[in-house]
């Protein structure tokens, strides 16, 4: 049937792709045939339809106030552009707040790079004490120093060390006894040097010595046939 | 026009009169474009307002590089009709496909002549979910013929596309579109 032919280029016609050749086959065919001709009259009533509908989706004006918002848009965007410290700081301001919270939590915890209170005493006690001990004047190394800066004869009193005063970390109920050593190291009372080669010599591993034992003297049995006088008679 | 002289991006252009005299052009007559398009994509004009907004302060971000006209117009429509369709995805989906209902509610009603199908509000809707359900590259084409009756030749410049291929992407659409139309506007079906 013709019909079948046409029907496919009814589509194209409406849609105004129809080659130049057949457009006039189909309208003369449609002129004879009813049912293609309300094909094709529907077709363009319903290109017609697509085309107003989209139009009338995009038909349309902006707000009058499109160039003024636009221009106080791109006014306020030059002027936090010209201040960076305006754009910067809510970095800024995040960055100094995170080191304060560091800051804080460093100094409220002074030990938690030290796992191990003792260790941490023990270390600081020893830095302390090798600090005095070079400070102190009762120390030879100290008097050697200081005679070859002064003269043989001349002893002077070396100054306390008021600045960079080593921290001391001392155990729970043991600072009197810590305040008491460090008084006597530093009017000279204490030997530093013996101290820590006492603290060295305790700190020694134990050795393990082998002891001598003398085997045990058996008497001959000549003596034994010697009664004890105390001996009960048989 | 002092202002936008005075902040205009890119260090040796920033007090050129002359770019903000141009932009001052384009800000006469492309906006109205630039709406239209993302009003093509959102149906909304609010949002179209927005993303027109958008699309033209992006433009004068690059306009150091888009000082010739035509140039800027297709970059500003590809722009405005990508920053819609961000938005569109950005949206609920159920928001979206609202009309579902309405469609079916609609499908039931009586066939009503083209010229009133074309005049009333649902057929509006029915349009958009029709252009909505389109391939990005088919919408963009129907949309920019759709603008101020845009020929062929017009769309090409706008889209940065061949002629050839605005020409093939036009029927396309148009056959989609009324495929998805046909239904409503009276009489037997195409073919």
């Amino acid at each position: 049937m013709s019909c079948e032919k046409y029907s496919g280029w009814i589509t194209d016609a409406a849609l105004g792709e129809l080659r130049a050749e057949p457009e006039p086959e189909l309208l003369a065919h449609a002129m004879d045939c009813d049912r293609c001709r309300e094909a094709l009259i529907h077709a363009r009533e319903v290109r017609e339809c697509v085309d107003r509908g989209v139009e009338a989706l995009v038909a349309g004006e902006p707000s009058p106030h499109f160039a003024t918002n636009l221009r106080r848009r791109i006014a306020q965007e030059s002027q936090s552009l010209r201040s960076p410290w305006r754009a910067w700081a809510p970095v800024i301001a995040g960055a100094l707040a995170l080191a304060a919270v560091l800051a804080i939590m460093v100094t409220q915890s002074p030990m938690r790079s030290l796992p191990n209170p003792s260790v941490a005493s023990a270390v600081a006690a020893n830095s302390a004490l090798r600090e005095a001990a070079t400070a102190s004047p009762a120390s030879p190394q100290h008097a050697q120093r200081t005679e070859g800066k002064h003269g043989p004869g001349r002893t002077t009193q070396a100054p306390p060390r008021t600045t960079a005063l080593p921290e001391i970390i001392v155990p729970k109920g043991q600072l009197s006894a810590a305040a008491q050593l460090s008084a006597a190291i530093v009017a000279g009372r204490v030997d530093v040097n013996q101290l820590l080669a006492a603290q060295h010599e305790y700190e020694k591993p134990l050795e393990v010595k082998l002891i001598e034992i003398p085997p045990m003297e058996i008497p001959a049995l000549d003596d034994a046939t010697e009664k004890p006088a105390n001996s009960i008679p048989f | 026009m002092d202002a936008l002289a005075a902040s205009f991006p890119g260090s040796e252009v920033s007090q050129d009169e002359s770019l903000a005299r141009e932009f001052e052009q384009r800000l006469a007559d492309c906006p109205k474009l630039a709406y239209r398009v993302a009003l093509g994509v959102l149906h909304n004009p609010t949002e179209a307002e927005d993303v027109a907004q958008e699309a033209m302060l992006r433009a004068y971000h690059n306009f150091y590089r888009l000082r010739d006209r035509e140039r800027f117009r297709g970059w500003l429509v590809r722009v405005a009709f990508r920053l819609a369709l961000d938005r569109i995805r950005a949206k609920n989906r159920r928001e979206r496909y609202e009309h579902d209902a309405m469609r079916a509610t609609l499908s039931a009603q009586p066939e009503v002549s083209a010229e009133n199908l074309v005049a009333s509000r649902e057929f509006e809707r029915q349009v958009a979910q029709a252009l909505d359900a389109l391939p990005e590259k088919l919408r963009m084409v129907m949309v920019l013929a759709a603008i101020e009756g845009y020929n062929t030749r017009e769309v090409a410049e706008l889209a940065g596309l061949p002629e050839g291929t605005v020409k093939s992407r036009l029927f396309l659409a148009r056959k989609k579109l009324a495929e998805s139309l046909q239904c409503l506007v009276k009489n037997t079906p195409v073919g």
